[in-house]
């Protein structure tokens, strides 16, 4: 069993000791037979990353970062076969003495494989089409019962919706995917005169338990979306064993509060195991004690990661260098990192990453040494998640001054709050999440107030990327989840040895035939390294969203039982506007199949002098059209010319 | 309005709008702009250029034939072996008509010379009709549409986005940027969404009819028993990704689409979308193209073509410069766009005319 080496110290300060984890109450659970030990409040993911497991396995050859957006399904051992018992192990609380195996399309470790995995890995093998399967998303729902607003989101926008919902009288259903309220604010700090993240979390948490026509669902992810109606995957934690099952809830209303995600800087290497998000960094840290390593490096592009930065200042972890995609960023937290003494590098951001030895990084840089670390944090900006938005029909347009995807227009019966509405300040967040409730009701309100420090003081985000070298060794991925896209490679250059080459297989060239999904986050990547034209962004969101019908349309007539038109129209005036359906005289032990061609001659080969064609044969005779006063014919079917006789 | 500088402003972003405009440059010696954003590597495909279709008209069979030796070898000039791709197309049917209209279809294709055989019912499933149809040839859209852009560029042919053009009367188009204004003597309306765009409802020819329709694109796993699969009934088009996906085309709005795709292939078990989108094209009421000038003075249109367009374009580079032979001329004539909708006798098969156009 590998030790918790992963695991911040209880003293670690900051609040990164681990809010959710009870380090008094050990547990050890297996998956695919290897012991990982863990503590009461961890998910299964959360006790492997603890336990120093970081790599899910490799993909096209290179070993694949194991992280909360990409982690594969898992199942009790003696349900593994079955979709309806799939798990995922980044929602799923992690329980002592469970037997879980994991659920991957493509070859699984064998056993002597599981018994002697190296340490670090899962090892996976990530090479199928949809290796990162989600089991769970091809089950149809179960019908909850309906509801007046359905908010999917637990952050402060989604809590201060539901509590506005609740004040106006609605029954209201809140919808979180991760085990507990809150969402991801805690990053972002506190401005003049706020109360912390934390308190502004407990204190809405409070106020929601107390309301009696609020229903949460914690472990709940909803994954699709149609009109008055969510399908969510859900976990039911309340027993022993954890169970799962598909839901269609259906609701008069509906608020998406699903906030944003971090985007993924596009450069080589960039789902390398060890590497991270700033906000999985921080969440892993505060919410469980986690963090690998001993030392580590930032390359940001926003300003919340300097914050990670301050509060990892005192822990002992050494921070290499902070590395800023910006040439002049300014924010109260880059100031906060020069107290600190933190070194800073502005204008510079890695140009590839490398596995290093004994299992650091190699970060190499545009001067000097590559630099080599345990961790590496990147953060490429935050972006709306906008996918329930598209795939209920909404559409969205990208902002150059921002680089993001912002929504724009309407959807029926839905409304979007918080920073999936496009706003940045917890402020923000919660004023629109009550706004949101305000305009689903009809209501004026009180409209949104979100007081955006301007950019003199707190530079924008930026996104991060670097040119295709075409010569790096290791993958460049455009998002983080679990679509494994990768940067399209460039088209080869053509040279007479490639007549020697069979079939070229490698990364996806040509987006419009990926068999992936398009997430919001490739999408965004794919504008900052010019694969989509930013006036079409918007419209590719929407198109290549992975859609699950909600309702299963019958065809609108069953083909066989069509009637058949005795001259179809596609024969109009084709031999004549006198032409006449005919009954052909022929060898009776011979059937004419529809469309055989008439000719006058037997030695009349060219079908435009045709002069009539087989339409069917009914009862035993063989109807056909044919010009008018034709009597004696040859019909040619399948090389054949048969003599036939025309009855009117 | 000022003298025209140019002849002609192709609308579209498709091939068959490149190649027209194309050739209207560097055979007959045109001056030709083109109006309409580059075509798309990232976006669904909407249509499929293909050289074999279920027409019934052997008028348009041998125009096609004709055709399509020039035309594989302008798509290979311009976008080297591999935006040509030889392919043994499928076409199935369920329903009586569509059997029917299958073997019309096949009759019509042997006599010009395709070959065709049938396919296994364990290939295919039981209670269908099928037919493999030998050495099609289809444009591969990703190699060709960057090659196009450049054969384009370098023939002088310049793209202005659909937002500078103005129709104008007579069936000329203002081209007006922050640097310039252009004068083309008559606009060319190829794509569908230019159409809808560009043509006003009093010019409306009464042949032409919008159709909902919609392109999913599926990660199955699956393998089709051929790489293009047309069912007659329906209009359902399947194309096997090199990539591992499957693209659907057809009629209908993306829900009824969806539902509709799901029985088709429900022996692929669930269906993992990857993407989709809804959209309306154009059809025409007798399923035969539509071509030529709109109402008495309005721009040329060039629809209803198909998957076939794109490899009858030097046939209608060559009528728009007048330059057409006496049979071309005749077959493009007999399918001009008529006001009233009277006076044609060229229809072709199409799917499920009479339910799904509105």
């Amino acid at each position: 069993m590998r030790p918790q080496t992963n695991r911040l110290p209880p003293t670690t300060g900051k609040g990164l000791a681990g809010a959710h984890i009870d380090r008094t109450r050990p547990i050890r659970f297996t998956i695919n037979g290897r012991v990982t030990p863990g503590f009461q409040g961890d998910t299964v993911l959360s006790a492997l990353l603890a336990a120093g497991v970081d790599t899910i396995g490799t993909h096209a050859g290179q070993p694949l970062g194991l992280r909360p957006s990409a982690a594969p399904a898992i199942a009790y051992a003696a349900k593994a076969s079955a979709p309806e018992h799939a798990l995922p192990m980044e929602r799923t609380p992690a329980r002592d003495g469970a037997e879980y195996r994991i659920i991957a399309e493509g070859p699984t470790p064998g056993l002597l494989a599981r018994l002697f995995q190296p340490g670090r890995t899962l090892g996976l093998t990530l090479d199928a089409g949809n290796s990162l399967v989600r089991p769970w998303r091809s089950l149809r729902g179960q019908l909850a019962e309906a509801t007046d607003l359905i908010v999917v989101g637990g952050g402060v926008a989604g809590m201060a919706a539901a509590l506005a919902g609740a004040r106006a009288g609605l029954k209201v259903t809140l919808i979180e995917a991760s085990p507990h309220l809150g969402g991801h604010s805690g990053l972002f700090g506190t401005q003049d005169g706020e109360s912390t993240p934390e308190e502004n979390v407990a204190a809405l948490t409070v106020e929601i338990a107390a309301t009696q026509t609020i229903t949460v669902l914690t472990h709940a992810e909803v994954f699709a979306i149609g009109e008055g109606m969510v399908r969510a995957h859900q976990l039911d934690v309340s027993g022993e064993r954890v169970e799962s099952q598909v839901t269609d809830l259906p609701a008069r209303h509906i608020v998406l509060a699903t906030g944003a995600f971090e985007r993924l800087p596009v450069l080589p290497g960039n789902r390398l195991p060890g590497i991270v998000g700033a906000q999985d960094a921080f969440e892993l840290s505060y919410r469980y004690g986690i963090w690998p390593g001993h030392s580590w490096l930032l390359a940001t592009s926003g300003n919340p990661a300097y914050r990670l930065a301050t509060l990892l200042a005192e822990s002992g972890i050494a921070l290499d260098r902070i590395l800023d995609g910006r040439d002049q960023a300014s924010s109260r937290y880059i100031e906060f990192c020069k107290a600190y003494g933190i070194r800073q590098f502005p204008g510079t951001i890695p140009l590839a990453i490398t596995p290093g030895t004994g299992g650091r990084l190699s970060v190499e840089l545009p001067h000097g040494e590559p630099v080599s670390v345990d961790r590496l944090v990147l953060c490429g900006g935050w972006q709306p998640d906008l996918t329930l938005w598209h795939l209920a029909g909404g559409e969205s347009r990208w902002n150059a001054r921002r680089e993001r995807l912002e929504p724009i227009g309407e959807v029926g019966g839905l409304v979007l709050a918080g920073s999936a509405a496009g706003h940045f300040t917890r402020r923000g967040c919660v004023t629109s999440g009550i706004h949101a409730v305000d305009r689903l009701l009809g209501r004026p309100g009180q409209g949104v107030d979100d007081p955006v420090i301007d950019a003199i003081y707190e530079t924008p985000d930026r996104q991060m990327h670097v040119a295709d070298s075409g010569d790096a060794t290791t993958l460049t991925y455009l998002d983080t989840d679990n679509t494994l896209m990768l940067r399209p490679a460039p088209p080869p250059r053509r040279r007479w040895t490639h007549i020697f080459r069979g079939a070229q297989t490698g990364p996806v060239r040509v987006l419009s035939e990926a068999p992936q999904p398009l997430s919001i986050g490739a999408i965004c990547a794919g504008v900052g390294i010019g694969l989509i034209p930013p006036g079409s962004a918007g419209v590719v969101a929407q198109e290549r969203v992975a859609l699950v019908p909600l309702a299963r349309a019958e065809p609108p007539h069953p083909p066989l039982a069509r009637d058949v038109a005795t001259v179809p129209a596609y024969l109009a005036d084709r031999f004549g506007t006198d032409a006449v359906v005919a009954t052909l005289r022929h060898d009776p032990s011979r059937q004419l199949d529809s469309g055989a061609l008439i000719f006058e001659g037997e030695d009349m080969l060219d079908p435009r002098r045709a002069v009539g064609v087989v339409l069917r044969t009914r009862e035993g005779k063989t109807e056909a059209l044919v010009a008018a006063s034709v009597r004696n014919v040859v019909v040619r079917d399948l090389g054949q010319a048969i003599p036939a006789d025309v009855e009117t | 309005m000022s003298e025209p500088q140019l002849d002609f402003a192709v609308f579209g972003s498709s091939a068959l709008a490149g190649l027209v405009a194309g050739l209207l440059a560097s055979r007959h010696k045109r001056h030709v702009v083109m109006v309409g954003d580059a075509q798309a590597r990232y976006r669904l495909p909407r249509t499929l250029d293909i050289s074999v279709a279920p027409i019934t008209r052997p008028e348009t069979w041998a125009l096609l034939k004709a055709s399509l030796p020039d035309t594989s070898k302008l798509i290979t000039k311009i976008g080297g072996r591999q935006a040509l791709r030889r392919i043994d197309p499928i076409f199935f049917a369920d329903g009586l008509a569509a059997r029917e209209a299958l073997g019309h279809f096949s009759h019509m294709a042997r006599a010009h010379g395709m070959i065709l055989e049938t396919v296994p019912p364990a290939k295919i499933g039981t209670d269908r009709a099928a037919l493999r149809i030998n050495d099609a040839v289809t444009i591969h859209r990703p190699s060709f549409e960057p090659a196009l852009e450049t054969w384009l560029a370098e023939l002088g042919i310049r793209r202005f986005a659909p937002e500078t053009a103005t129709m104008a009367p007579g069936g000329a188009t203002l081209i007006k940027t922050d640097d310039e204004a252009l004068v083309a003597r008559r606009a060319i309306l190829v794509d569908d969404s230019a159409i809808f765009r560009c043509l006003p409802g009093w010019q409306w020819p009464a042949q032409l009819l919008r159709r909902q329709h919609a392109t999913i694109l599926t990660a199955s796993s699956r393998h089709l028993a051929g790489p293009i699969m047309t069912q007659l009934d329906s209009g359902i088009t399947l194309v096997q990704h090199e990539e591992g996906g499957m693209a659907a085309m057809g009629p209908g709005n993306l829900s009824a689409f969806s539902g509709e795709l799901g029985i088709l292939l429900a022996d692929a078990g669930q269906l993992q979308q990857v993407g989709q989108v809804g959209y309306e094209t154009l059809i025409t009421n007798d399923g035969a193209p539509l071509l030529g000038p709109v109402a008495a003075d309005g721009p040329l249109i060039l629809t209803g073509l198909g998957s076939i367009g794109a490899f009858l374009a030097p046939v209608l580079a060559r009528w728009l410069a007048g330059e057409a032979s006496q049979d071309e001329a005749e077959w493009c004539e007999a399918r001009r766009a008529d006001k009233r909708g009277l006076g044609r006798a060229v229809a072709e098969f199409n799917f499920r005319m009479d339910e799904q156009a509105a």
